[in-house]
């Protein structure tokens, strides 16, 4: 039986957080909806992240665009870059970059707050206090962070395009129209649409595994630390997890 | 609560920007595949339409003015392609257009072109049907390329042949570095000349005697009594005959040979081969010129001889005297 | 049965005999360990009753039960004449604003201010309040519990007495019927301790409130009690005045007292 202990652990888990998910879906329609509470969960979630999304978008545009430079000018298709940046931002690169940074930042504040606010009984002083926490706490956060990291994401895209723009403009020269058209002449709405309905399943993941670490933390800071952390390692692996499922669906759906 | 009111603008701030520049990134991409915007469709059939697929771009005159909208097989022949035309340029499209596959670019994707013809027709209404053009496709260029490209192999090939046995050819090139051959050459031209020159001389003054003899007179009574005489001369008269033969002859070789150095030179054909091969050329060609050489040598001698002989010097010195008076 | 005795002994005490809460035979258990079994307790209105117990004796499962934090594997518990378990989500929330609980941990919601967590539970039980009227109620208790000047700080900015003091104010915002306390003097120098104990006592005269005080101090439970019930093995083992139980010959008593 010991050696099935860490299987029966997963499982244990996994049910817990499907348990975690389907009282999500029950709360999230029920009335008395904490809109106020949502609308700062978004500004912490969403506005709060977009320096630290936007840095990491705009460097990895200009990165991607410096690395790839030599393996086209090899090819002597060095004017087909701002089509080959474009299309790894905006289709992969982008999500995947911002939802992991947004899972580092996310989702382990939230495993830290809510895990803290268990362990000081803030959540049990909230249901005292005549207010559901977990609609709440957990409610609003998921929601503002299914909702903000496509947001995040579309912002990043951009951004990383103009970084890729400016990397396009260290060795050659073009003008932001005409890069900005062939990024447009490029992309279909095969390439944006399932990388953005991609990114609310990643931002859900997120939200709702920095939540279930959080609200289901054990005693003491020792407790807290673990959800943090535990919280930020398994969203970032679901993140590709669900990376690698949305590539299928689409590919099953013909939107390739 | 004032803070509040500032991070909500920031909040909506940012939430719009994204919204946005999402909206308009999916309207620019839209615009692309013509899902937006005023359109109307034509048709094209064709019976290979060399894996265009919809979404393709179509291009009237170079213009991008639409995509490819569904492609739908009629029979086993005949494939139509629907397209989305930009409404704008409807007035511009008439009913003798033609339509053909074309590449954008080598690598490219496969593009319909849509080409105007110059005789006058009406426009084309909508959901009409355009004439097609099968164009050279890349796949049979590449064919045509690939072919030539196999001539050219072996061309190559022979070439890297020829003149590789160029370069290892002894006999070619000890032609080419001998340096005696031209003046030989030279010299023996100018012995022919001269053989030639006294031919014709020889020619006059038997041209003269026959004269004589028809006429009867002069040294020619004493010739006909004199049977020594007339078999000295007969047998001079042979052997000029054959010398001039045998220079007309050698005149006749050297020209030809000089010819086909020549041809093989710059055409690097025909005789060059055996030329090439044979080693022993030279030397008999050097051979051949020294004959010619002594041939026109033993024929001047002859020539001398004939001067001196009793029947025909009072000829030579007349002769010596005109050309004296001449002078 | 001695609980009986004693419950008869005490009932010619001045306060009435109306009760709020009413447990009996109480069970509940965690896994294969049974913390609460089958404990019975009363709470009269307008007295203060102290649970006495030993650190993990279930005391804090009681009271949690009580508010309905936890749900009891068996028994009753009845507060202010209400089964809880037979509440809906509503009306549980409804009785919740009757009932004020302190936390042993304060739980105040430290990414808010002060007044924020006083307004807190004013947001749903008291809904139609003007802007001014949540105001002067906020200062109203504030000044109760003597901390009116820290409205607008932080609750990491605040010590652990003070912290509790505004704890308290926010179980007391509501004017509950009833206060839950968790340990209020545990993790406090003693002479905070002492403080809180006696505006625990002050509160109780002020607002006339009937109150469960969970405790192990003992100087607290001195100044606070009105009644001490002992739990011990997971029953409520005996109840008296202090005095009654100090002077118990009960060997198990005793070792509280000593």
């Amino acid at each position: 039986m010991k050696l099935f202990a860490p299987i029966r652990s997963f499982l244990s888990e996994t049910g817990s957080v499907a348990r975690f998910v389907s009282r999500y879906f029950q709360e999230i329609f029920q009335p008395r909806y904490e809109v106020r509470q949502f609308i700062r969960q978004c500004f912490t979630i969403g506005y709060k992240s977009l320096p630290l999304i936007g840095i990491t978008g705009f460097i990895m545009g200009l990165v991607l665009t410096m690395q790839l430079r030599p393996t086209l000018l090899s090819y002597g298709v060095v004017s087909k870059l701002p089509v080959m940046v474009s299309l790894a931002i905006v289709r992969e690169i982008g999500p995947v970059i911002s939802a992991l940074i947004f899972a580092g930042k996310i989702s382990s504040s939230m495993g830290a707050e809510l895990g803290s606010m268990k362990v000081t009984e803030q959540i049990d002083a909230m249901e005292v206090s005549g207010t559901n926490p977990f609609k709440y706490l957990v409610v609003t956060r998921v929601l503002a962070a299914t909702l903000m990291l496509p947001v995040l994401t579309v912002l990043s895209d951009a951004i990383g395009l103009y970084g890729s723009y400016l990397g396009v403009n260290i060795k050659d020269h073009t003008s932001l129209g005409l890069f900005f058209f062939e990024v447009f002449n490029t992309l279909h709405f095969g390439d944006v649409l399932p990388a953005t309905i991609k990114t609310f399943f990643f931002g859900f993941a997120i939200g709702i595994i920095g939540c279930y670490k959080g609200y289901n933390s054990s005693k003491g800071t020792e407790g807290v630390g673990r959800a943090a952390n535990s919280a930020v390692v398994i969203s970032s692996v679901v993140v590709f997890i669900i990376d690698l499922l949305a590539v299928q669906i689409t590919d099953v759906l013909g939107l390739n | 609560m004032a803070k509040d009111t500032i991070n909500n603008v920031k909040l909506g701030l940012f939430i719009s920007s994204a919204v946005a520049i999402l909206i308009i990134s999916l309207y620019l991409i839209g615009r692309n595949q013509n899902f937006f915007g005023s359109n109307f469709y034509l048709r094209a059939r064709f019976s290979n339409i060399n894996g265009l697929i919809a979404g393709n771009n179509v291009r009237f005159s170079g213009i991008q003015v639409g995509t490819v909208d569904k492609i739908r097989v009629i029979d086993d022949t005949t494939v139509e392609v629907t397209l989305i035309i930009d409404k704008s340029m409807k007035p511009y499209i008439h009913k003798n257009s033609t339509a053909a596959i074309g590449n954008d670019g080598l690598m490219g994707n496969k593009v319909i072109n849509i080409t105007p013809n110059k005789i006058a027709s009406p426009v084309i209404e909508e959901d009409g049907l355009l004439f097609t053009r099968k164009a050279p496709y890349t796949d049979e260029m590449i064919e045509k390329l690939s072919s030539t490209n196999n001539n050219v192999e072996v061309l190559s090939f022979k070439l890297v042949n020829t003149v590789d046995q160029l370069n290892n050819s002894k006999a070619l090139w000890s032609i080419l570095n001998d340096t005696t051959i031209p003046v030989n050459l030279k010299l023996s031209i100018n012995n022919i000349k001269e053989a030639s020159i006294k031919i014709n001389e020889l020619m006059d003054v038997i041209h003269e005697i026959a004269k004589d003899l028809h006429e009867g007179r002069g040294t020619a009574g004493m010739l006909l009594k004199d049977e020594k005489a007339a078999t000295d001369i007969k047998q001079a008269i042979a052997n000029i005959d054959k010398a001039s033969q045998e220079s007309v002859t050698a005149i006749a070789a050297i020209d030809s040979v000089v010819q086909q150095l020549h041809e093989d030179m710059f055409y690097g054909k025909g005789a060059v081969h055996t030329l090439l091969r044979d080693t022993q050329f030279v030397s008999r060609l050097n051979h051949s010129m020294d004959n010619i050489e002594k041939g026109t040598a033993a024929f001047s001698e002859d020539m001398e001889a004939l001067k001196h002989n009793a029947l025909t010097r009072g000829y030579f010195k007349k002769q010596a005297k005109k050309t004296k008076s001449v002078k | 049965m001695m609980t009986e005795n004693i419950h008869t002994n005490t009932t010619n005490e001045p306060s009435t005999i109306d009760p709020v809460i009413v447990i009996k035979d109480l069970k509940k258990g965690f896994g294969d360990r049974v913390v609460l079994n089958g404990f019975s307790i009363e709470l009269r209105r307008g007295e203060s009753l102290v649970v006495l117990g030993k650190s993990g004796s279930g005391k804090s499962v009681l009271i949690k039960c009580i508010i309905g934090l936890m749900l009891p594997d068996s028994g009753t518990i009845e507060v202010l004449g209400k089964n809880i378990e037979s509440l809906d989500h509503k009306h549980m929330d409804e009785l919740r604003s009757h009932i004020g609980f302190l936390f042993q941990s304060n739980a105040l919601y430290d990414s808010m201010t002060i007044r924020e967590n006083l307004q807190f539970p004013m947001r749903r039980h008291l809904g139609r309040l003007t802007r001014q009227e949540v105001n002067s109620r906020i200062m109203e208790t504030l000044t109760n519990v003597g901390l009116a000047n820290t409205v607008d700080m932080l609750p990491s900015e605040l010590s652990g007495g003070m912290q509790k003091r505004v704890a308290l104010a926010r179980a007391l915002i509501l004017n509950p019927q009833i206060i839950l306390y968790d340990e209020p003097t545990t993790g406090l120098d003693p002479i905070t301790a002492r403080e809180i104990s006696k505006l625990i006592t002050d509160i109780q005269h002020k607002y006339s409130t009937s109150s469960i005080i969970i405790s192990h101090d003992m100087n607290c439970v001195k100044q606070t009690a009105d009644r001490v019930a002992l739990l011990l093995n997971g029953v409520c083992y005996a109840i008296g005045t202090y005095n009654e139980l100090l002077h118990s010959d009960d060997e198990n008593i005793k070792q509280f007292f000593e």
